[in-house]
């Protein structure tokens, strides 16, 4: 079957062009639906099996990055939201996606309507647009399935990708195996050192996955890494970019 | 009642935005008696109840697991160093509108909202000065904010509009003309008399719109009266420039042009069905007052150009060149009244970063020239491209009936010309809001606007569509009606307040507003997509078939002119200019011969406008969309430099374009035709060099120019001459362009003038984007061929920059030779012979050879006999249409034979030694480890942003 994917969008949704690419490449079918659409009741989440969040800079990102995006979602759809994070799916946010995963309470623990951790500013203080490299970590995320252990290279286009959350939920996330990617510098070590982690995250934390290993959130951006021209020195055989695909292919057969 | 709510990280650690102003404090203030400031967010919710107020103070504006709050007080009491910044009453805060419609999704009625911050200074010892100096220098925009000392009794905005005024104009003497004139108008005694002699032909007086309206008509920024003008240059009758550049271009004929000077950009096909559109801008003096707002909507305004093209069209990247006085400038050099360049670098950056970044659109493209003269006035240059449907990229014409529509952002005062304006005749009142000259940007409002208007375009609804720029309403409403007519009811444009005169709604030039015409029958499928983007879309209007240009505000009429008049009545300007050279120096041998090669290729890298600008580059996204093919940097370390940006513009086209630019200030200062010449070959040359067909390329012009007197018209004459000789050899059309002719600062009897800028930007058409290649050198033993002459011409390049010296020798061009350099680059990039190539430019050969070395820090070893020049000659000459490329040893008989009598010389080979090597007629003149000189090349921006 092919999975149908819901890219959810509001006004400053910016990346959704690529991440619908990703998801066709990979052989899904891909519809953008408007908040709006949710609110009016013109769409329902229940007609798609993958809900992608992608980046931009939802409503501006005012008040903070994410939060009315976040907040409008709950408030119009949550009970959508809670069903299909309860169904049998699957949820990818990314950059302004994550953000908003985080501002919904859907990660790090899928308490929906609880924040528990916070994406902030960068330790540089800056917006930063550059590529970085992943480490996939051993977890349940279905998204990564078969990739633990590799390296990936993505960019990171964003201005708060820090990511901070209290010592114990921290360690329960450690613990349960919930980080996904982690940023590493070019011996492939988890790295806090500029510009290899270039959000200052704690322990190097670039994504995480719910405890079911469904939801999936991180900051780098592996859907502008789908194909080889994406990567800038593809001219050279080896360096030929595209090996993120995998994780959009990976949730596509999941159905 | 008003109740406030402040909020702030439970860690200080993190808060950046304190942190960042310290330290831009710090840097450009030199603060010393402050050690930390911490900003708080403070919240005003009006007319909420408590249960509330206490929903939106835990569901949407305090995230407790990581942030403190205190309610209906300050966040840290008492303390003594603490001011709050606040928009003005009427401002329009972007952040309240978000804020309202969130509290309505939580079931919540608010009456009104505000957010501001409150700035706390903390020290031993702190100095007020200093805080003051924060506050007004870094913080506050007074155009806009004020301090905020006591909670304010309402939010709520109230105000009236003004009433519509008559001008007595028919019985003003010249004086009394003039008079008018300056304070609000800024036209010519002759302009003025021409709309005198219009008034009393008719027999009335006019409103003050209809004179607002014919003065940004026919102002040089809307009517471009000097590239218009009859012209008599050295006594002889020339071709207006604008005619001369329009004429080439038709000569040129070429077949991709769909449509060239007279939309809101230029469109050049891709294929059948695609084109891409271009236009580039500048927004010199806004940016020079304020460099972040100057920026942001100098950048808002040249995307919705794009937008604005044709029937709709998506932007899908911008590019940004910026000349400025050196970062480094003494204090006692910034002229009166200016700002420092390095506070106008920064601003400037950051004002194209957050407004392009939150667009999704990449920037691709961009550079940065240096120079001592820029100091006064910078040159702020955005552009912008699009893609379009070539079934939607030329307009339809409005038809009697069809409705005015106004979409996107309200209208308010923002933009009405200037605070100067008080002109007793022109108003009956002082003005209410003290916030006029400013535009103001607002990035989310322009997304929103440009989501339903591409939607709108798919569904095939707009007929027509331009931007609001200068003039606001009347230059777009006026323009796109000038053929039929339009009729205006101005009491329908949404307003952010209602303190206005009726005059003010019709010219303001509030950012993010766009003008479409639409049939009556499908204002339903307008309305629908209006709603589900949430966007402010009003019919303000109808086009009608009588050819007058009617405003009326609830009926009482501001506006009644024929179109005839207000688009033909101004005569063309007669202008006279005369060639004066500057002269210069040249370095006398003595000079030349004492220098040390390695001292001076390190200087040389380490040039202001050499330098590596990777760390700007990466303040802007340059990957959004996906479109990305070769972007601004590549190598293994990601920091040796592209020439030019290859983006597919649709994932999965394979088609691609290719966006670059070229510009040199300083020769066109020694000779405004050879230093033109210099700027086209150096754009079309970047291009190529990553893989651009040199058949199927378009350019565009940007000359930003000193005030146009006797000397910079013919100066100006000389480049359009360069422009139009260059474009016809290569068959490469101007198909847009822009000038803007005031770059020259006067105070007292100091007068300054920016070198004179032609900014070039080109974009090609490949068929193929794996036929593209990037820069930085790629494998070990391959070989280093030199393609192109070499002359020995140093004036006004950076190794005689370095030495102290200006120089008279221009680059000579032999444009027909270059046209067969670039044919012979792109063949062998296309073969996959060529497997890396830069163009030689600023710096010459040498430091074009370390750029490529940078990404893998490989080792050079170049080896040369030189004949008929000096060593310094062949090493750092500039002479354009000249490329470095990489080939493999056994492609090189191919490589010469695409060459065929092309000079194609073998200067060396690629090696693992990290170091350059160069050695001349046998000896050895230059080495150097690689490493550190790339180091030399990255540290002067490392300084300005590290």
């Amino acid at each position: 079957m092919k999975p149908k994917i819901a890219l959810l969008y509001t006004e400053g949704i910016n990346r959704d062009q690529e991440s619908g690419y990703a998801f066709r490449l990979a052989g899904g079918e891909t519809e953008l639906v408007h908040v709006s659409e949710l609110k009016s009741g013109a769409k329902k989440l229940a007609n798609y099996q993958i809900l992608f969040l992608p980046g931009g800079f939802a409503n501006g990102d005012h008040l903070f990055s994410a939060k009315i995006w976040a907040s409008e979602s709950l408030a119009y759809f949550g009970d959508q939201l809670q069903a299909f994070a309860q169904d049998d799916k699957l949820i990818i946010g990314i950059c302004n996606g994550f953000q908003c995963l985080i501002r919904t309470g859907l990660l790090p623990f899928n308490h929906l309507g609880k924040i528990e951790a916070t994406l902030t500013h960068n330790a540089s203080n800056s917006f930063q647009s550059r590529w970085v490299k992943l480490k996939i970590e051993s977890s349940n995320c279905v998204f990564t399935r078969g990739l633990e252990g590799q390296i990936i290279r993505t960019p990171v286009s964003h201005g708060e990708g820090r990511f901070l959350a209290p010592e114990d939920e921290l360690n329960k996330i450690e613990q349960e195996k919930q980080v996904v990617f982690r940023y590493v510098d070019e011996q492939e070590n988890p790295t806090q050192i500029f510009p290899a982690n270039p959000n200052g995250s704690t322990n190097a934390i670039a994504g995480l996955t719910s405890p079911n290993g469904k939801i999936l959130g991180l900051m780098p951006h592996p859907e502008c890494n789908t194909i080889w021209n994406h990567y800038p020195n593809w001219n050279e055989e080896k360096q030929r970019g595209g090996e993120c695909l995998q994780l959009f292919k990976n949730a596509v057969t999941y159905f | 009642m008003i109740r406030t709510l402040s909020v702030f990280p439970k860690d200080p650690s993190i808060d950046s935005k304190g942190k960042s102003l310290l330290a831009d404090a710090k840097e450009f203030l030199k603060v010393k008696t402050i050690e930390e400031i911490r900003c708080v967010r403070k919240y005003y919710l009006e007319g909420v109840i408590e249960s509330d107020f206490e929903a939106l103070r835990a569901k949407l504006l305090v995230e407790e697991v990581w942030q403190d709050y205190a309610i209906d007080a300050n966040f840290y009491p008492n303390h003594p160093h603490q001011i709050e910044i606040a928009y003005k009453p009427a401002m329009m805060n972007p952040e309240v509108r978000s804020l309202k419609e969130t509290a309505k999704a939580l079931g919540i009625t608010l009456k009104a909202a505000d957010s501001c911050w409150v700035y706390y200074f903390f020290g031993s010892n702190i100095d007020q000065a200093e805080v003051q100096n924060i506050i007004t220098k870094l913080v506050m925009n007074p155009l806009i904010e004020d301090i905020r000392t006591e909670t304010p009794q309402t939010l709520i905005i109230s105000g009236q509009i003004g009433k519509i005024n008559t001008i007595p104009i028919r019985n003003m003497g010249d004086k009394e003309l003039m008079a008018l004139s300056q304070n609000t108008l800024f036209l010519t005694l002759e302009e003025m008399h021409t709309i005198q002699n219009y008034f009393q032909k008719i027999g009335r007086d006019p409103y003050d719109a209809e004179l607002e309206t014919l003065a940004q008509t026919w102002s040089e920024h809307c009517g471009h009266k000097t590239f218009k003008a009859n012209l008599i240059i050295d006594g002889q009758e020339v071709v207006p420039l604008y005619r001369r550049l329009k004429d080439a271009t038709k000569a040129i004929n070429h077949p991709r042009v769909i449509s060239c000077f007279k939309d809101n950009s230029g469109v050049f096909k891709i294929n059948d069905q695609y084109g891409v559109c271009m236009k580039v801008e500048t927004h010199n003096s806004p940016s020079a007052l304020d460099p972040y707002g100057g920026a942001m909507t100098g950048t808002g305004g040249v995307l919705r150009d794009i937008v604005g093209t044709g029937k709709g069209a998506k932007v899908i990247a911008s590019t940004d060149i910026f000349c400025l006085g050196p970062p480094d400038l003494a204090e006692e050099k910034v002229p009166e009244g200016c700002k420092h360049p390095r506070f106008i670098l920064k601003g400037v950056i950051r004002g194209v970063a957050d407004y392009g970044n939150q667009m999704g659109v990449p920037t691709v493209n961009g550079s940065l020239h240096f120079h001592e003269d820029f100091r006064a006035k910078p040159t702020v240059i955005v552009g912008a491209y699009g893609l379009i449907s070539i079934d939607k990229a030329q307009k339809g014409e409005p038809e009697s009936g069809d409705l005015v529509l106004s979409v996107g952002g309200k209208t308010g005062r923002d933009g009405v010309h200037g605070a100067t304006f008080s002109s007793a005749e022109m108003t009956a009142e002082t003005e209410k809001v003290n916030a006029s000259a400013v535009q103001i940007g607002d990035p989310i409002e322009e997304k929103r606007a440009f989501d339903a208007i591409l939607e709108m375009s798919a569904q095939n609804i707009i007929k027509a569509i331009t931007d609001c720029g200068a003039g606001g309403f009347s230059s777009a409403v006026g323009e796109m009606g000038s053929k039929t007519g339009v009729s205006i009811d101005l009491e329908k444009a949404p307003l952010k307040y209602l303190s206005l005169d009726p005059w003010e709604i019709w010219i303001s030039e509030s950012q993010e507003r766009m003008i479409i015409a639409l049939s009556p029958e499908n204002l339903g499928k307008a309305q629908a997509i209006f709603s589900k983007y949430n966007v402010e879309g009003t019919v303000i209007g109808t086009f009608t078939d009588d050819q007058q240009l009617r405003v009326r505000y609830n009926g009482e009429t501001l506006c009644d002119l024929p179109m005839d008049f207000v688009h033909g009545g101004l005569a063309q300007l007669s202008l006279e200019g005369k060639t004066e050279k500057f002269k210069f120096e040249e370095p006398s041998a003595s000079v030349l011969q004492k220098n040390n090669y390695n001292e001076a290729l390190k200087t040389i890298m380490g040039n202001y406008n050499v330098c590596s600008k990777e760390l700007i580059v990466r303040k802007y996204d340059h990957n959004v969309q996906g479109t990305a093919v070769q972007m601004p940097f590549a190598g293994g370390n990601h920091q040796s430099p592209n020439n030019a940006s290859v983006l597919e513009p649709l994932p999965g086209m394979k088609q691609g374009v290719v966006i670059g630019h070229g510009l040199n200030p300083i020769l066109n200062r020694l000779d405004p035709f050879l230093g033109s010449k210099w700027a086209i070959l150096e754009a079309v040359a970047n291009i190529v060099a990553q893989g651009a067909d040199p058949e199927n390329i378009a350019l565009l012009d940007n000359f930003i120019y000193p005030k146009p007197d006797s000397k910079y018209l013919a100066d100006l004459s000389r480049a359009i001459d360069a422009c139009v000789e260059t474009s016809k050899e290569l068959g490469m059309p101007f198909i847009s362009g822009k000038d803007s002719l005031s770059s020259t600062y006067r105070r007292g009897d100091k007068v300054i003038h920016i070198p004179p800028v032609l900014c070039v930007s080109a974009v090609g058409i490949i068929e193929d984007i794996e036929k593209t290649i990037s820069s930085p050198f790629k494998k070990s033993g391959n070989k280093i061929v030199l393609i192109g002459e070499t002359k020995p011409e140093l004036g006004g390049s950076i190794y005689y920059d370095s030495l102290g010296y200006v120089g008279t020798q221009v680059p000579t061009i032999d444009t027909k030779l270059a046209f067969q350099i670039f044919k012979a680059i792109h063949q062998g990039i296309k073969q996959g012979i060529i497997l890396s190539c830069q163009d030689i430019s600023e710096g010459g050969l040498i430091s074009s050879i370390a750029e490529m070395s940078f990404g893998e820090l490989f080792g050079t070893k170049i080896v040369a006999s030189v004949e008929g020049m000096k060593d310094y000659e062949w090493l750092f000459s500039e002479s354009p249409g000249r490329f470095v490329c990489e080939v493999a040893e056994k492609d090189m008989g191919i490589l010469k034979t695409i060459c065929d009598s092309i000079p194609c010389i073998l200067v060396g080979e690629i090696n693992l030694e990290q170091r350059i090597v160069v050695e001349l007629n046998q000896k050895s003149v230059l080495e150097l480890n690689i490493n550190d000189l790339k180091q030399e090349w990255q540290a002067p921006m490392k300084k300005v942003f590290g």
